[in-house]
């Protein structure tokens, strides 16, 4: 039996839907089967809580008497963008502060806006006959601002690879700090109660989909960047490489600090741990068997990452269950195995998405449009020459 | 017999050793230098790990304090902001002696007593949630 958006709407608002988490419905499968378990459980939510660097947002500061049209900003000392109308910003995420470098970033700016604290805010400008003022310094809080959203262009990436490093020399990345002589592996995921690797195919994810974002309720604005649906899979349809991502969209103004923060990794840059959650709706009973997936089948590949390549050579197939169980051999090797980003954070983002939605403080949006599938990513050629 | 760790802070001119020599003289206490910072001359820091009978353990830093050295009961080298920290494990990655582990539901635990003092979890952690007591 086939359910609507609708429908479950309607359960929601007459506060009868069954919502269980995407770990939780694992084990309602296996004792009720999905036929029965497709009709018992109305939504099933899934959530993340890990780094993010592809994410930023939007400012709106309000026009200054004299006016000014904002060139060079910064805000507690990280640049932002001064390319867009003359009271309008991008604060990218992994932007450093003059001053204090990757320790405090773009990331940590927005962090605390979110918090409510009063950031620092300097402007200059050429000064124009209609914008005069030639510069500006002042201390704004969120609340002074007119408009301000996150625009996180790639963020939930459905599967990512788990790193080793197979040098004599210690590593820092983005995947942490990686021990040489393949000393450790860390992996960033949340496996089973991940969004998209329980959407493989994004039936029910598409451009409008209601999110949890960062404590608020935003959405599914298009597909994130490096969009690539045309990734290996296994034979259910799972990624088994990096896969979907998506661009998401929120109010700042009604976030919550604990779900974006200010990150970084040492040697590498700033960074911002975003938490989102995604309701997926039991439509049928092809979307139940999807979520019942668990990390004994959901599989990434172990690499290399002392190569310095684009293509950096895989050393194993691994479940995330053996990630998980602490560590995974590697040529007769039991190697240490670490996470990046938080389940227990991530756990929590489920539970909350399913208060609200029990509650019916929160509805489910159906997409109004669906992803391409078959989607593949393009490289960048270096190319000789002066002037084309 | 007991043994503990203890971060002692004195001024550069009260010398650290003869009062270091009072302590096995007068109190029976064997002892380890960890660890030992001299800041600009201005104070001097030792990481120490006393052992002795816990009476005599307790009449030394009452005789240290009296000689207006600074004495820090300390369980590790590293501490642990729960308020920052996120459980995401990245520190677990770099600690190679399981000092810092994550526990079956996924939380972060800080088992100070394995903890070798190589501070590698302090630039590990992304929310920069560790830092060192000395
Ligand atoms: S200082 Fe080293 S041994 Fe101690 S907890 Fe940190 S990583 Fe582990
Ligand atoms: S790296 Fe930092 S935030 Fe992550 S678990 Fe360790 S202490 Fe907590």
């Amino acid at each position: 039996m086939a359910k609507s958006y609708q429908e479950i709407n309607e359960k929601i608002a007459r506060g009868e839907a069954v919502v269980v988490t995407a770990e939780e419905v694992i084990g309602i499968v296996k004792e009720r089967g999905v036929k029965e378990a497709a009709e018992y459980v109305d939504v099933v939510t899934t959530a993340t809580f890990g780094p993010m660097c592809s994410s930023g947002a939007f400012l709106n500061f309000g026009h200054s008497d004299p006016p000014i049209r904002m060139g060079e900003i910064t805000i507690n000392g990280v640049e932002a963008y001064g390319g867009l109308a003359a009271v309008d910003t991008y604060l990218g995420a992994t932007q450093p502060s003059k001053d204090r470098g990757i320790e405090y970033g773009g990331a940590h700016v927005i962090h605390d806006l979110i918090a409510g604290k009063e950031v620092h805010l300097v402007a200059k400008s050429q000064g124009t006959d209609c914008y005069p003022r030639t510069e500006l310094d002042t201390w704004v809080k969120l609340e002074d601002l007119n408009e301000a959203y996150l625009f996180n262009p790639r963020n939930v990436y459905q599967n990512y690879n788990a790193a080793i490093n197979g040098s004599s020399q210690r590593l820092y990345t983005y995947m942490g700090i990686l021990q040489p002589n393949m000393g450790n592996i860390t992996y960033s995921t949340a496996g089973e109660l991940s969004p998209l690797l329980n959407d493989p195919l994004l039936k029910t994810i598409g451009m409008g989909t209601r999110i949890f974002f960062g404590g608020a309720q935003g959405h599914v604005s298009w597909m994130g960047t490096q969009f690539n649906t045309a990734c290996p899979r296994d034979d259910k349809g799972y990624p088994q490489t990096p896969g979907a991502t998506l661009a998401l969209i929120g109010n700042m103004k009604e976030m919550d600090p604990k779900y974006i923060r200010g990150a970084v990794y040492e040697g590498y840059g700033a960074s911002m741990f975003v938490g989102v959650g995604i309701p997926i709706p039991i439509l049928n009973e092809e979307i139940m068997a999807f979520v019942a997936v668990e990390n004994k089948d959901l599989y990434t590949n172990v690499i290399d990452y002392s190569v310095p390549k684009k293509a950096k050579p895989t050393l194993k197939k691994v479940s995330y269950a053996e990630l998980r169980s602490g560590s995974v051999d590697i040529n007769g090797k039991s190697i240490k195995t670490s996470p990046l980003s938080s389940l227990k954070m991530a756990r929590e983002i489920a539970e909350e998405l399913n208060n609200w939605i029990k509650k019916g403080d929160f509805f489910l949006q159906e997409p109004i449009q669906s992803f391409p599938m078959g989607n593949s990513l393009k490289g960048l050629e270096i190319k000789e020459g002066e002037s084309r | 017999m007991m043994t503990k760790k203890i971060l002692l802070s004195f001024p550069q001119k009260s010398a650290g050793q003869p009062m270091a020599m009072e302590l096995i003289k007068t109190y029976h206490l064997d002892f380890n230098i960890l660890k030992a910072f001299i800041d600009d001359n201005i104070k001097g820091t030792l990481l120490l790990e006393i052992k002795g009978e816990e009476a005599d353990i307790e009449a030394g830093i009452v005789f240290l304090r009296q000689n207006q050295i600074g004495v820090k009961d300390i369980q590790s080298v590293v501490e642990v902001d729960e308020n920052k920290c996120v459980s995401c494990g990245a520190c677990t990655a770099v600690c190679a002696v399981g000092a810092l582990e994550m526990t079956a539901d996924w939380s972060l635990v800080h088992h100070d007593d394995k903890c070798l003092e190589c501070m590698l979890c302090v630039k590990a952690c992304p929310m920069r949630a560790i830092h060192a007591v000395i």
